[in-house]
């Protein structure tokens, strides 16, 4: 992390005094300046070339000068109770690093995409001067002490609103960022987004959030998925984007299964989609595909148990040798296993062995799923929105995600979980305390090979078809690079490592080529700087971080905070 | 007769390549209980080395004094590839548990594939190509050099390659000088001593970041010598080509007792003698080539399940 030095404090006495006014100016520039033209060029960036009817791009810059007035009102002003407990002079400074940087941005953007410095109107120019004037004023408001924020506490009906309208915003926004096609406009988004977490973090309204959400859980749980629910609804039937999404939850499907392996239990499994990919033959051998290899039709819910049960059985195959022997053989073996599959998948042609798979070919054609008179290729209308093929699985994923969740959160918190957190610290002390490690570790294998088997029947049916290049090494680098970004053993940061690592490529298009590069790349950067992930669990990061003894002392607190 | 003498020589020489590559994987964990991923990627930037060194200084030469500059070449791109990696990417990790390096060596391994596929033939981030070199994303044909390619000798019905001879001569020589650096320099004991106990070769007065360093580079010259190899005897390299050897290479490692220098080399020939008997003589569908790489990771798991510690014993498997 790159910090900016702190000015000398000579300065700041002598004109201490002036940040306010300055800060308020800014943030009025700001507003002023979205209001007007931006751009010559109206194809640039959305349209900014309308004064008085600002585009995307300038509503974002209008909410961050309101954030600023905000905050600067929180400092010093009629909303000064609110300084006691937020620091509202470090959330001042992100906000206005990230504004400036994200004016600079339109600059340089306007600037490459009309063809020149002269396609930038005044009015960008002005809202970049109250970045400047902002940027500068946050850097002389000193930091107030601030009060813990557990004694910060308002009516419950407030907090079940904040939780509402925090997931409203995470619905709505997430509609408009796949509604946006253009690479540029996605990627503001992108910087206005995290510049308003990073504002949030510093200010403390983050880890406030967090107080309030271990407190109220289930109205979280609730609004989270009648959110997630209501998703499907915002694309106006838009199909293209659903099955984005669709592709999505598979991949977070199978990012959540795979983290009870590596996330709880500490198992490195390189081989996992292997697993989702048995799943996925296993669903496709006994569908009604004209070119299903196996005779046998039962309803689908057996599929799934029956495509759960192979690969849970592959492996407890595979998981019973090795898991017996250090945990580096696991990750070859698990590596090995993937080859073996793929390779196994690519022969089984009717010339090299039985005709299972037709080889590379794979088995084509599956059709969509029908329970009862529901049939999933068929379009619904729910609410007046059509919904089409890839909605109606997008529902059927969410379930599977659902119960994935269900089993990790209850493993997790169970005696099982506590053994997995204590074989993952010290694999002999536990033995030594009686935690049956070996079992344990087959365990979380086969859960974890289970969940894939169950998501990749989902899977072959979603894809129409099933190939052996679907499940190649590196979707099972993905999957870990999913969960080493989001936080190992986390549920929201894993979800957000998956929706990330699959969402990005989809729309930044131009990055396609370098892709793979900044992946591998990401894992090294993020083992080396922050090993425990975006989103990572105190326990968790303790566990990275040993000789940090005042994260020990708080993640002592938080153990205390739940006993008692 | 002929046909398992033949599938003998055949498998000898893949051994000695798997052979070549397991004495990495090894060195590095005697030492420091870390499996290098990304040594398979080394051995592939050995085998461009040379190819480069080809292109840039002698294009078009195929004469034998070429060769020696070519495994200088490989040579110099593999060892700073590896040192680099060991001094940016695993020792901030030293102590870091043990999930931690293992991801670190996959991030490395696919970031060099691709950093190859992509950065070959132009200076990063433009299409500017000083040397004329080939694009990297399909396959690349490796220069023939006289003497070690050509036409193959016939020896009362089996067919050796003149490559073969050079990898089977290559892990001859390599492993002559390997043995005697780790068992008469000083820095090879230091190898020895670290490998044993690193905290008590400490207190005698041994670097052991030095030491660690030389065991990345000493793997790392041997990768290189492979790939000179690989590329020799396959006509042809490509930025995948390490990803399965380098499994294959680890396989061999286990194979022979991992951490266990001399086992890695029996290891490599035994595992590749078994694929190409394998590809000869298990009948049936589920013979001959489509299936041998299966072969090669079922003996993998065999071998864990019932000696762990590998054929001439490893310096130590934990057992659960």
């Amino acid at each position: 992390m790159i910090t900016i030095p702190n000015i000398p404090e000579s300065v700041v006495a002598r004109h201490g005094s002036k940040a306010w006014p300055m800060g308020l100016a800014g943030a009025a520039l700001l507003v002023i300046g979205s209001l007007l033209s931006w751009s010559i060029d109206p194809q640039v960036l959305g349209n900014l070339s309308i004064s008085l009817n600002p585009g995307g791009l300038q509503i974002m810059v209008i909410a961050q000068g309101l954030i600023a007035v905000i905050l600067l009102l929180a400092d010093k002003g009629p909303l000064a109770s609110l300084d006691q407990f937020a620091d509202t002079a470090l959330g001042l400074r992100a906000l206005a690093t990230w504004t400036l940087i994200f004016m600079t941005m339109v600059v340089v953007a306007i600037t490459v995409e009309a063809g020149g410095l002269v396609n930038v109107e005044p009015g960008a120019w002005i809202c970049f001067l109250g970045a400047v004037l902002l940027f500068a004023s946050s850097r002389l408001v000193l930091p107030t002490e601030t009060r813990h924020l557990s004694e910060a506490s308002l009516p419950g009906w407030v907090e079940i609103l904040i939780i509402c309208v925090i997931m409203a915003a995470l619905l709505f926004g997430t509609a408009y960022a796949l509604g946006l096609d253009d690479a540029w406009q996605f990627v503001f988004f992108l910087v206005f987004v995290m510049g308003l977490v990073i504002t949030a973090t510093r200010a403390g309204a983050l880890s406030w959030l967090g107080s309030i959400t271990t407190r109220r859980r289930r109205v979280l749980i609730l609004a989270a998925f009648t959110v997630t629910f209501l998703f499907p609804l915002t694309q106006g039937g838009s199909d293209a984007n659903m099955s984005i999404a669709a592709q999505v939850l598979v991949f977070a499907a199978a990012a959540m299964g795979l983290n009870i392996v590596v996330g709880l239990a500490g198992l490195l499994d390189l081989g996992y989609i292997a697993f989702l990919g048995a799943g996925a033959y296993v669903g496709a051998a006994l569908s009604t595909s004209g070119f299903a290899t196996i005779g046998w039709k039962p309803p689908f819910i057996v599929v799934v148990l029956v495509a759960g049960c192979f690969s849970g059985t592959l492996g407890l195959i595979i998981g019973s040798p090795t898991l017996r022997v250090n945990g580096d053989y696991l990750a070859i073996v698990t590596l090995g296993f993937g080859e073996i599959f793929r390779l196994t998948m690519f022969n089984l042609d009717g010339n090299n062995g039985p005709n299972l798979t037709h080889g590379p070919n794979g088995i084509p054609a599956i059709p969509d799923l029908e329970f009862g008179s529901f049939n999933f290729g068929d379009t619904h209308v729910l609410f007046g929105v059509p919904l089409a093929r890839f909605s109606n699985y997008y529902f059927l994923l969410l379930l599977l995600i659902a119960f994935i969740i269900l089993v990790f959160y209850r493993l997790n918190t169970s005696r099982i979980g506590r053994g997995w957190v204590a074989i993952r610290e010290d694999e002999k002390a536990a033995e030594a305390m009686g935690v049956n490690v070996f079992g344990l570790k087959i365990l979380a294998f086969v859960v974890g090979a289970f969940l894939a088997g169950m998501a990749g029947a989902i899977k072959a049916h979603v894809d129409v078809s099933v190939t052996p290049d679907q499940y190649i090494f590196l979707e099972s680098a993905f999957l870990l690079a999913a969960i080493v970004l989001g936080g190992m053993g986390t549920i929201v940061g894993v979800l957000i490592g998956a929706v990330i690592l699959k969402l990005l490529p989809e729309k930044l298009r131009f990055f396609a080529d370098y892709r793979l590069l900044l992946f591998g790349l990401l894992l090294v950067l993020m083992m080396r700087f922050r090993p425990e992930g975006l989103i990572a669990s105190r326990r968790r990061q303790l566990e990275f971080h040993e000789e940090d003894e005042e994260l020990a002392l708080r993640v002592e607190g938080d153990i205390a905070e739940v006993v008692t | 007769m002929d046909t398992f003498v033949q599938q003998l020589v055949n498998g000898l020489t893949l051994g000695s390549l798997y052979a070549l590559i397991a004495v990495g994987y090894t060195v590095v964990y005697g030492i420091l209980q870390l499996i290098n991923f990304a040594h398979g990627e080394v051995f592939m930037i050995g085998a461009f080395g040379a190819l480069t060194t080809s292109l840039v200084l002698f294009r078009g030469q195929t004469s034998i004094w070429v060769l020696p500059f070519m495994i200088i070449g490989a040579v110099i791109a593999s060892v700073g590839t590896a040192v680099l990696m060991e001094r940016f990417a695993y020792r901030p990790l030293r102590n870091a548990p043990r999930l931690a390096p293992l991801i670190t060596a996959i991030g490395i391994s696919i970031f060099l594939q691709e950093f190859v596929r992509l950065n070959y033939n132009q200076v990063p981030f433009t299409s500017w190509n000083p040397f004329n070199l080939p694009d990297a994303k399909a396959l690349i044909p490796f220069p023939q050099i006289d003497v070690v390619t050509g036409p193959a000798f016939e020896i009362g019905g089996v067919t050796i390659q003149r490559a073969a001879i050079f990898t089977i001569g290559a892990l001859l020589m390599c492993s002559a000088l390997l043995w005697y650096f780790v068992n008469r320099t000083k820095t090879g004991r230091g190898m020895q001593a670290v490998s044993q106990d690193a905290d008590t070769a400490r207190l005698m007065g041994i670097n052991v970041d030095r030491i660690i360093v030389v065991a990345f580079a000493v793997g790392a010259v041997l990768a290189a010598v492979a790939g000179v190899a690989q590329g020799l005897q396959n006509n042809n390299i490509g930025f995948r080509m390490g990803f399965l050897a380098g499994l294959k290479a680890f396989t061999a490692a286990v194979l022979g007792g991992i951490g266990n220098i001399a086992g890695a080399v029996v290891g490599g020939l035994v595992l590749g003698v078994v694929e190409a008997m394998a590809t000869q003589y298990i009948p049936g569908q589920f013979g001959g080539g489509p299936w041998k790489d299966v072969w090669a990771f079922v003996l993998l798991i065999l071998v864990l399940v019932f000696r762990p510690q590998g054929l001439l014993g490893a310096k130590a498997v934990d057992r659960a």
